[in-house]
């Protein structure tokens, strides 16, 4: 089974399992029916918004958080001098 | 019980006759690199042999017209022939069928897959290996975007980048947070590929492994993943090319998104 299919398997029987307690097939346990009712439509809404929210905080934090390190290239341009320097003098040919 | 009797201490040990009993083959895959195959062999030999590995270097060269066959002729004549092992390809074939090409040349039991553009360097290959040792991993992987190793090592430093601008930096950013989102890999950087292999493990994976491109290096950690492998991350330092550029527009970024959803529809 691929990764679509779980993740399909575990969508399908969420949605069902929502349109079962939307329409009182089912009851919303530890909670008072009168809230359940004014919760239940808006629920899918404040997933989408707060998924899309996670992506753009996940993103803009991995912006913040990748670091610059101009100190590695500092340490390669040298190295890469070093290096040219020592194989021409073993005849390979640099330029 | 002998502990040394154990599979697991027999699978960790190597049958060479060098100071860690292994040996590490660097694949590395060149079109144009003339100017940079002398140095990055530099760089792996002087790593190597500061830290009393035994290596070899397979150059996988796809006809270069640049003479990047001559001068690696030239650096086996310096560094010896059982170093530096010229494998070249009749024309550009693509990278992956590159690794396979090369992984039929690999004398070692470990292999080091990385870019011969200076964009890894070979540094940290002594880190890689004290992780792999550490935890008897299978892959360990290079990430640019931690600052600690995964498992933890206290020899790790911050990984990061330079030479991006924010643009390169979105849209790096953007396609592993998607990848990450969509197929749950468990390692945080996807694209990347500079990567420590225990031999056996690469050769099963990369049989399994269908893509091309800027979605070859995903799919082998996705399918890493999905075969029950141990993977570990090293924070690197990733400078980009510093002679020639790198690609990455519109066509790119559309024929990712397509892989990625190949991998979640397929693995």
């Amino acid at each position: 089974m691929a990764r679509a299919h779980r993740v399909a398997l575990t969508a399908f029987i969420i949605t069902v399992a929502y349109f079962l307690t939307l329409f009182d097939f089912l009851s919303v346990p530890l909670l008072d029916a009168a809230y359940a009712e004014q919760l239940l439509p808006v629920l899918p809404w404040w997933f989408l918004v707060s998924f899309g929210s996670y992506c753009l905080w996940s993103i803009g934090l991995g912006l913040v958080t990748l670091r610059e390190c101009p100190e590695a290239y500092d340490e390669l341009v040298g190295e890469i001098a070093e290096a040219k320097n020592e194989l021409r003098t073993r005849g390979v040919t640099v330029d | 019980m002998n502990p040394f009797e154990s599979n697991v201490s027999r699978n960790m040990q190597g049958s060479f006759n060098s100071p860690d009993t292994h040996k590490y083959s660097v694949i590395l895959p060149t079109y144009n690199e003339r100017k940079n195959l002398p140095v990055i062999i530099w760089l792996l030999a002087k790593t190597f042999n500061e830290n009393n590995l035994s290596w070899e270097v397979i150059v996988v060269d796809d006809n270069s017209p640049d003479g990047t066959q001559e001068v690696a002729l030239q650096l086996a004549k310096v560094y010896g022939e059982d170093k530096i092992i010229l494998k070249p390809r009749a024309g550009k074939l693509g990278l992956g069928t590159a690794y396979i090409h090369g992984l039929s040349f690999v004398n070692g039991d470990f292999v080091i897959i990385m870019d011969a553009d200076f964009s890894h360097h070979p540094k940290f290959i002594p880190q890689f290996i004290r992780l792999q040792k550490a935890h008897n991993l299978d892959i360990v992987t290079g990430t640019r975007y931690r600052a600690t190793s995964k498992p933890a090592s206290s020899d790790a430093r911050p990984g990061g980048v330079h030479g991006w601008d924010f643009k390169r930096k979105l849209v790096s950013r953007g396609a592993n947070f998607l990848a990450d989102t969509v197929l749950n890999p468990g390692v945080s950087d996807l694209t990347g590929s500079f990567r420590l292999y225990r031999l056996p493990v690469l050769r099963h994976i990369i049989t399994e492994t269908v893509s091309k491109g800027y979605v070859f290096q995903m799919e082998m950690m996705v399918r890493a993943r999905a075969l029950g492998y141990t993977v570990g991350e090293v924070p690197i330092t990733f400078v980009d090319r510093i002679f020639g550029d790198s690609k990455l527009g519109a066509n790119e970024i559309v024929s990712y998104a397509k892989g990625i959803w190949v991998l979640f529809t397929t693995v």
